[in-house]
């Protein structure tokens, strides 16, 4: 288990000595229990720094800023950024390597054991409590949640209450490191791929229907896309409002923007939008599920990402995030690669 | 801007198209489609009138834009696009629409043909329509070739290139170029010796200014693309300074290593110090180090100290030879198919059953036994000997599916020699079919049968074993109908030929595709025999496939005059529709660079960059790219969008 003093010396340390320029993390809110994404740019501000299991978010999108903020800048502060990282997270880390988006010298990689649980889900939660007022979630040594109400605490198996996603996971503590914290903790979940059974079970036509009511509530606000740390294109192929246009863009260019998806919201456009950014995160998404989460119609995008992973390991063996010195999934081709669905 | 103005000419091909699609009604309806202001259709649009139609209308119409509904691009796109250029505008301003592979050849149905022939040439125009005007990319040659292998085929490619005057780095693996042919006894089908004949082609090579001969190397990387290849090569140590040698043979009395002769097959040794045969290219001796005693002069060094000259020089170090050259020809050549493959006849452990090179040595004057006939196990002359044909060949569940097109003839040469050597002897022959295609080639075989009293069984050999000292056969006279038993003092297998070992590593090096077999494939089974897919890199010789002398010489010839084609020209002109990145939109995630088959594309201050030499404009990269940041010029994102949308009648 990660001892919350030990993860504020380390920051401490680092950022006292000016190591990193400033530190990802994540802090208490001010309403509610969920912590928050925090910037921690002076070493006094470390104290507000907090380590539950509320910390869901993937740090990793800040990433994302950080180097377009630095690509406006004339002379950057070349330092490295400190980041708080789950085991996830940390395979986002890898796959932002691998695909050269980053360096390994911009950041400074603070990686927390998620121990034997993972993170709560909020909506399990309010579920379990029914309305009472939550304070403050923690960890256990074992597989539960300590969790503190207006009316005490309370010990809640963590079955009960945390993301799916987290039971599932195979890496709860981060593959990349610089310091890490909570020691190295394997899980090995019975079926990885388990949430994705009811699915597969249904036949072609229950499938349909069940996308099609699904995919008819998008509103294509683009939250999925906006956090996810792995669209990081200044262009969406499937999206034509925004259009990256620079000053040297020439007008034959501009003219020559296509159109695959219409602006307004159909089923249909919809769908090539979700079916696309599920294709385009094929050996890319590493299942922080930080779109479902963010997705204020309740659409179980997970569940595309996870089916493509499922494919991608059946199909080629293909892991995410565990190793930046192979080919991408999408990249890469080998003699074996199975070829039977060309007919 | 003004408004493109562009022009549709179908063609009729004879009836190939006219058959089955109604080229009037194509001409007219693309009369009415948007930006046409030009459509009509002619017999044939590539014949010289067809041609001049094109001219003519481009002047008349002042078109800025050419389609032209005919067969594949592969056959006539440069012919349109040089009538284009004759009347003055960009060739790339016309494009091709396939109405014949692609539609009429497909489509029974006159209205249904039709229709799609209207379509595709719609989508055509639709895309020359933002064609970018383009000229050809323009590269200087390095006026040098490279020819691997050092058999026959490689010696005569390299002979041929090295006389119209170019230079040529000859690269073999072995310490002597000579090949298989110099192995060889007497050639069918006229009887003449092969090392009479092959050595004065040898002795050119050394003796040659303008060829390098690089023995005992292999290449190991090839970069670059047609006109400017680089290759480096590894020169591995022979440890004898060919200078100094003077061939005296001291070294070989003291040497106390004797290893089996990889030259005479196994069927004598050699020492570690050896020169491969007397009439070996460069005239050396080399010392072999897996057989040496660790090379340590404290160890051994018995060679050097009665080496007069001090040839002997045990610090060399393999060395990396790098050379720039403009073209390629591969003549790595055959291997024969291994004897243990073949359980039925003995896995290649039985003594007297030898293969068809190591029956050649035994015939040769100058093999290990001065061509007496004797056989390996008690030495004694074989008096009942068998010929097994198609021994591993033609043999699709088990062995290899193709012919080894040889054996029938090489076969028959050895049942004639050895009758010349063991008059008493008798020999046999067991075959599926003689084929005996060739100038004199069946004249020799019948020569064999009527003349030397060869018997000629049809039938297969089902199984070959040790009887005490005899060599058991059992096998089948189809003809007759009847199970043969022979009771033979020696069999030799007619080994299928197999693709020489190391030739799937120098494809990969050299990103040349083999075929189903392993041998390299050519660019067209018909018309381009002797290229390959790639670019300035030619076949030769038995790497093809099975081939006997005189085919492997004249394939040799044919390589190299498509060499010195490439080689006599200043500049070589590339196709100009590559890739081309957008900056803003890279992220420099390097996965065009790993998909890239050409090795075109790198990253360079964290953004893809083209070579546009090297890119063969297959849109591979452009595929895999999630950004759309990389596109093929005149294929663009854009252009296949508005493709789609004329194909489904927007």
């Amino acid at each position: 288990m990660v001892a919350l003093e030990d993860l504020k010396q380390e920051a401490k340390n680092v950022l006292e000595g000016g190591t990193v320029k400033y530190i990802i993390g994540y802090k208490k809110p001010a309403v509610g229990f969920m912590a928050v994404p925090a910037f921690f740019h002076k070493p006094e501000d470390l104290d507000a720094l907090v380590w539950d299991p509320t910390c869901v978010h993937n740090l990793v999108l800040f990433l994302k800023d950080e180097k377009k903020k630095k690509l406006g800048q004339k002379e950057p502060d070349e330092r490295p950024v400190g980041i708080v990282v789950k085991g996830c997270d940390s395979r986002a880390v890898n796959v932002l390597l691998q695909e050269n988006y980053i360096d390994r010298e911009n950041v400074y990689i603070l990686g927390v054991s998620c121990g034997k649980t993972g993170m709560v889900d909020l909506k399990k939660v309010r579920k379990y409590f029914k309305g009472k007022i939550i304070s403050q979630i923690d960890f256990n040594e074992n597989e539960s949640f300590t969790v503190t109400t207006t009316e005490g605490k309370v010990e809640v198996p963590a079955a009960d209450i945390f993301a799916v996603r987290c039971t599932e996971c195979i890496t709860a503590s981060p593959v990349i490191h610089d310091v890490l914290l909570g020691g190295d903790s394997v899980r090995t979940p019975e079926n990885p791929f388990g949430s994705l059974e009811e699915m597969e079970s249904k036949s072609q036509g229950q499938k349909w229907d069940f996308w099609q009511e699904q995919l008819t509530k998008c509103i294509r606000c683009y939250a999925c896309r906006s956090i996810c740390p792995m669209c990081y294109c200044d262009e969406c192929v499937v999206d034509t409002i925004n259009f990256a246009v620079y000053p040297d863009t020439p007008a034959e260019e501009k003219a020559q923007k296509i159109k695959w998806v219409e602006k307004s919201p159909t089923t249909s456009e919809n769908f090539i939008y979700h079916m696309v950014r599920a294709i385009h995160l094929a050996g890319r998404c590493v299942d922080c599920a930080e779109c479902e989460r963010a997705c204020p119609m309740d659409i179980p995008l997970r569940f595309l990402n996870k089916k493509l992973e499922k494919e991608s390991k059946k199909l080629f063996d293909y892991d995410v995030g565990y190793d930046t010195e192979i080919p991408s999934l999408i990249s890469s081709f080998r003699d074996e690669d199975p070829e039977d669905f060309i007919r | 801007m003004k408004k493109k103005r562009i022009g549709v000419f179908i063609c009729h091909c004879g009836t190939n198209i006219a058959g089955t699609v109604d080229v009037k009604k194509v001409a007219e309806a693309l009369s009415k489609h948007d930006g046409v202001v030009h459509s009509e259709d002619y017999v044939y649009m590539c014949s010289d009138p067809g041609q001049k139609r094109i001219v003519e209308a481009i002047k008349e119409n002042d078109l800025d834009k050419v389609v032209v509904s005919c067969c594949s691009p592969n056959l006539h796109e440069s012919t349109f696009r040089n009538a284009v250029k004759e009347a003055d505008k960009n060739a790339f301003q016309c494009e091709i629409a396939n109405i014949r592979e692609q539609c009429s050849w497909v489509h029974p149905n006159m209205e249904e043909g039709t229709d799609k022939a209207i379509k595709i040439t719609k989508t055509v125009v639709e895309k020359v329509k933002h064609n970018e005007e383009l000229e050809p990319i323009s590269v200087p040659v390095t006026r040098r070739a490279l020819v691997i292998g050092g058999g026959i085929s490689g010696i005569q490619a390299a002979l041929d290139i090295a006389n119209s005057g170019h230079e040529v780095i000859l690269v073999e693996k072995s310490p002597s170029i000579g090949g298989h042919m110099i192995q060889l006894s007497e050639t069918f089908p006229t009887l003449d010796c092969s090392q009479c004949i092959l050595t004065p082609k040898m002795v050119e090579v050394s003796k040659h200014e303008k060829i390098k001969l690089l023995t005992y190397s292999e290449v190991q990387e090839v970069s670059g693309y047609v006109g400017n290849f680089k290759a480096k090569i590894l020169k591995k140590p022979t440890y004898v300074d060919p200078d100094l040698c003077t061939l005296c043979d001291e070294c070989t009395k003291v040497c106390p290593v004797v290893v089996e002769s990889e030259f005479e097959l196994g069927l004598t040794g050699r020492r570690a110090i050896y020169i491969p045969f007397p009439q070996a290219i460069p005239a050396t001796y080399i010392l072999d180090d897996t057989g040496c005693p660790g090379l340590l002069p404290i160890a051994c060094g018995k060679c050097a100290d009665v080496c007069d000259p001090g040839a002997i020089d045990f610090d060399q170090k393999p060395e990396i030879v790098e050379e720039e050259i403009g073209v390629i020809v591969v003549a790595t050549g055959y291997d024969l198919y291994d004897k243990t493959n073949m359980g039925e006849y003995g896995y290649g452990k039985i003594p007297d059953v030898m293969d068809g090179l190591q029956f050649e040595r035994l015939c040769s004057a100058s093999g290990p036994t001065n061509g007496k006939i004797i056989r390996p196990s008690d030495l004694k002359e074989p008096k009942e000997l068998v010929f097994i044909q198609c021994a591993g060949s033609r043999d699709p569940e088990l062995h290899c599916a193709y012919c080894s097109k040889i054996c029938c003839m090489y076969t028959s040469k050895h049942a004639m020699l050895y009758k010349h050597h063991v008059h008493d002897g008798q020999a046999y022959v067991f075959y599926i079919d003689i084929r005996s295609g060739g100038k004199g080639y069946e004249e020799f075989v019948q020569r064999t049968v009527e003349n030397d009293g060869v018997l000629y069984l049809r039938g297969k050999v089902s199984k070959v074993f040790q009887d005490g000292d005899k060599v058991k056969v059992w096998g089948v006279d189809t003809l007759a109908g009847k199970d043969i038993e022979i009771d033979a003092d020696l069999v030799v297998l007619a080994m299928a030929m197999r693709p020489s070992e190391g030739t799937e590593k120098l494809a990969k090096i050299l990103k040349m595709s083999l075929d189903k077999d392993g041998f390299f494939s050519e660019a067209h089974p018909k018309l381009k025999p002797v290229e390959s897919v790639s670019a300035g890199m030619f076949i030769a010789g038995a790497a093809q496939a099975p081939k006997d002398i005189p085919e492997a010489v004249a394939q040799a010839s044919g390589a190299a005059a498509k060499a010195i084609g490439i080689l006599s020209q200043e500049r070589l002109y590339h196709s100009p529709m590559v890739a081309k990145v957008n900056k803003h939109l890279c992220t420099g995630c390097r996965m065009c660079v790993d998909v890239c088959a050409y090795d075109a594309i790198s990253i360079k201050d964290g953004i893809a960059e083209v070579n546009e030499v090297l890119c063969e404009g297959c849109g591979t990269c452009s595929a895999t790219c999630l950004r759309a940041a990389i596109s093929v010029k005149n294929s663009t994102p854009y252009q296949v969008h508005e493709m789609i949308n004329a194909s489904l009648g927007g």
